[in-house]
């Protein structure tokens, strides 16, 4: 029998359209494959991330002493489109679709398999899902399929339609993030294995409450609400302005912090804004350091939502999660909801909706929200007592430290071993076990 | 194949390399190689030391992949040509069909080709083909005007009326023309593996016999190169049958003569041939339904016009380049099984690579379509007007707007 996966005898190699740079950072998923390559790494094991990378960075750069390894692929395609990693993305998918499997064969796979590790490789997101069958007929054409473990992950259900289940199936084994999504898959006729995302240890290091006090004092208003996330109805934009305005209806005095990206739908959440009744500002600070940031806010004392229009760091975002009142993080549909994760991280009452939120437990460690009734969020805030609200903060905090990416991991790995064990051929597993070397033609 | 999306704004080198599957080109010239130029070469080097006098032609297109892919073939072919016995022909640089799209850019094109030729083999050809030996009323005079002392034609019957192929010819005091005798070419270009032929097997005294014995001062016989080893494989005794071809003629005092020695021979006894307005060739039938018979190679034929004029307007002479590798007759060759059956679609059938088929059939006219309408798109950027690139830096402060967080 195999022993169980381990840094000694296994290698990891990640296939993912985004990753850590800033060019290749579009949501959730580059901050997942940052994290979830540098966690294994930093647990030991050798790590490869294949994605498309900034094209003024090197092609091919290592981290950790080594263990990490970062490939900016398709940059010859990417130096055409500055605009980001979707940006040319059709022109990008062709490249990485054919240039990516011949690689990890010869380059990565080849040396691996004959230094009798195992391999397992990881592709993320539709982008990928004709990637890994590609891999996988190069590795069968090799006679080294046997002692690879594919596995393909959905973070959310975009391009679904686009995905040739059947063939993607058939080579890899399917994961997803969340029990809402494995149900949803359900509907494909697929099961896919929950292997829920991760936060970073550092998230929990950020010494935020001293400044969260100070912020909440400079914020001002009864109700300090903060929101982040793309402009997308699936965030539920229109509920949290909503909220709003009935605190305002009310004669209260909301001061609501919002986060957008460059999405169009921004111009439609405004203008409910302002039919509201809402009083919408801009931030726009010379830098994001805190105190400039709060000087710009007490100069919009009058507003009732704050607009900010520059990139908010991780650590001042903690901040603001743990300053705020209540962070909406109230999506409509959310594959996992990695922000309602970090929120709490932070020790922040959060408004998580009812879908991929595994996590959240109703009135316990979140506000978990069963409508799109804004009555459902103004009613729960208004409700909330002190020792309520320390209460949930506390237990927000404990839930995030389950989910960082060293315990994921191990989740990950655990359910690596059960695959390994299922899937892989009872003469790989001794031979890897072993140390015998593996022939291949 | 799946056609490659290129890059809005792609340079000329990332065009090309979305343009042409050169992993794929590579590996099918090696097979060829392999099976055919690396043995048929050797075979005729050895037959010109014993008397074969032969001519003949390189495309640019197949002496720029020989160079790249394979520089010794080149090499081998480069000593064979050095031969005596051995004249080198002129073909169309692209095999390509330019002469449909801008005839002046032809005569260029076949000019600039002779030099080259002289630049690499030593030898300045004064004879030419063209493209699948595509002739017609206005290709002779253009190959007239670019100079040319003598060029072919498919002697098919629709060709010559009443004349037989077997004489030296010209028209109007253009080039002499020499028929290829396409019956007895034929014999062994098309039907010397054929099983069903009433002539199978073909023997070297017999095809010796039929040569000598033909009417007239000549017989021109022309083949494809991949006649010898890929078209009929060695096992089909392709190799033994023309060495012992040539051993059998030489044994009934036949000769063997080069193209521009005919003409000096048998000049003043040429005789008049008026060439067709519908060009001829030596595929198919013989006419221009081969290659443009199907409404998906018209299509393609329209696409290659675009593609070709699009180029012009961006006074990049890299660019027409690339538009005239995609005017070969190739790319309508292996299209000509559309909606077809028989002997000839299973000919061009044999000329799609093996790796398209996965599209299916429909897949595979669509995307090659996809090429031409994406060459055609990225020239976009390369016509002359005034743009500004855009680059990672200029775009930093979007790309800040673009992440949430």
């Amino acid at each position: 029998m195999l022993n169980d996966i381990k840094p000694e005898n296994a290698v990891f190699v990640l296939v993912s359209f985004e990753g850590p740079d800033r060019y290749s950072l579009a949501g959730g998923l580059g901050v997942r494959m940052s994290e979830l390559s540098r966690s294994l790494a930093e647990t030991g094991y050798e790590t490869h991330l294949i994605f498309v990378g900034d094209p003024s960075l090197p092609g091919k750069t290592t981290e950790l002493g080594g263990k990490l390894t970062l490939y900016r692929w398709s940059q010859w395609v990417s130096q055409y489109y500055p605009g980001g990693v979707y940006d040319g993305e059709n022109e990008k998918l062709y490249d990485f679709d054919e240039s990516v499997p011949g690689f990890v064969v010869e380059q990565i796979v080849w040396p691996a398999i004959a230094g009798n590790k195992l391999v397992v490789i990881m592709g993320e997101d539709w982008h990928t899902a004709n990637t890994l069958p590609n891999i996988s007929d190069i590795l069968y054409q090799r006679g080294m399929r046997d002692n690879v473990l594919m596995l393909w992950n959905a973070n959310n259900p975009m391009g679904f339609e686009k995905i040739n289940w059947g063939r993607l199936g058939y080579v890899s084994t399917i994961t997803t993030v969340s029990r809402f999504m494995k149900h949803y898959m359900w509907s494909l006729g697929i099961n896919p294995l929950v292997i829920p995302n991760g936060i970073p240890q550092r998230l929990f290091s950020y010494q935020t409450e001293n400044k969260a006090d100070m912020v909440r004092e400079r914020i001002g208003g009864d109700y300090f609400m903060f929101k982040i996330g793309r402009w997308d109805p699936d965030k539920r934009w229109n509920m949290a302005i909503e909220a709003a305005a009935q605190l305002k209806s009310m004669g209260l005095k909301p001061r609501m912090l919002i986060r957008g990206g460059a999405e169009p739908y921004e111009g439609e959440v405004l203008h409910n804004a302002n039919r509201l009744g809402l009083n919408v500002a801009e931030v726009r600070p010379a830098d994001n350091k805190l105190e400039n940031i709060l000087d710009v806010i007490d100069s919009v004392s009058e507003a009732d939502v704050l607009n900010l229009k520059f990139f908010v760091p991780d650590d001042l975002l903690a901040i603001f999660y743990r300053a705020a009142d209540a962070v909406l993080a109230n999506s409509g549909m959310e594959p996992f909801g990695l922000v309602g994760l970090e929120a709490m991280a932070a020790g922040a009452v959060v408004f998580t909706g009812s879908t991929g939120e595994d996590y959240a437990q109703p009135f316990k460690n979140a506000l978990v929200l069963e409508t799109d009734n804004p009555a459902e969020i103004t009613s729960y805030l208004r409700s909330l007592d002190v020792g309520q609200i320390k209460k949930i903060r506390e237990n927000a905090r404990w839930t995030a430290a389950e989910f960082t990416w060293d315990k994921v991991n191990e989740i990950f790995l655990t359910r690596l071993n059960f695959l390994a064990y299922t899937s892989l051929p009872s003469e790989v597993l001794a031979k890897t076990n072993e140390g015998v070397r593996i022939n291949y033609v | 194949m799946p056609a490659q999306p290129i890059p809005k704004g792609a340079n000329v080198n990332d065009i090309a390399q979305c343009l042409f599957d050169e992993k794929m080109n590579e590996k099918y010239f090696h097979k060829v190689a392999r099976t055919c130029y690396y043995p048929a070469v050797d075979m005729f080097q050895s037959l010109v030391d014993r008397g074969l006098r032969l001519s003949i032609g390189f495309s640019y297109s197949f002496l720029r992949q020989a160079q790249i892919y394979d520089a010794s073939l080149l090499k081998k072919f480069q000593q064979l040509v050095s031969h005596p016995n051995v004249e080198l022909v002129g073909v169309e640089p692209y095999h390509s069909f330019l002469f449909y799209l801008d005839v002046n850019a032809f005569i260029k094109n076949m000019q600039d080709m002779v030099s080259f030729m002289e630049y690499l083999f030593g030898k300045r050809p004064v004879v030419t083909d063209t493209t699948e030996m595509f002739q017609s009323n206005e290709i002779y005079f253009a190959l007239a005007k670019a100079g040319f002392k003598g060029t072919l034609v498919d002697g098919r019957p629709w060709v010559m009326g009443w004349r037989q192929p077997s004489y030296l010819y010209k028209y109007d005091g253009g080039p002499y023309i020499f028929p290829r005798h396409y019956q007895l070419s034929d014999d062994v270009g098309y039907r010397f593996s054929n099983k069903h032929w009433s002539g199978y097997p073909l023997f070297a005294d017999t095809y010796a016999d039929w040569l000598t014995s033909a009417e007239g001062d000549f017989v021109f016989l022309g083949w494809d190169f991949e006649t010898f080893g890929e078209h009929h494989r060695r096992e089909m005794g392709i190799f033994e049958f023309t060495k012992g071809m040539v051993e059998e003629v030489q044994k009934r005092r036949g000769e063997f003569i080069l193209p521009s020695e005919a003409i000096e021979k048998f000049a003043n006894g040429s005789h008049t041939l008026p060439l067709s307005q519908h060009p001829s060739t030596w595929a198919g039938e013989g006419s221009t339904e081969f290659f443009l018979g199907n409404s998906v190679q018209q299509s393609i034929f329209r696409l290659m016009h675009h593609a070709y004029h699009k180029a012009l307007l961006t006074n990049n002479i890299e660019l027409v380049e690339l538009a005239m590798w995609l005017l070969q007759s190739d790319n309508l060759h292996l299209v000509q099984w559309f909606g077809k059956h028989g002997n000839e679609a299973e000919v061009s059938a044999y000329f799609t690579p093996s790796e398209w088929w996965r599209l299916t059939p429909s897949g595979i006219v669509w995307e090659m379509q996809q090429v031409y309408k994406n060459f055609i798109q990225a020239m976009d950027a390369h016509i002359p007007f005034i743009r500004q690139q855009q680059t990672v830096a200029s775009y930093q402060p979007a790309l800040d707007d673009l992440l949430y967080r």
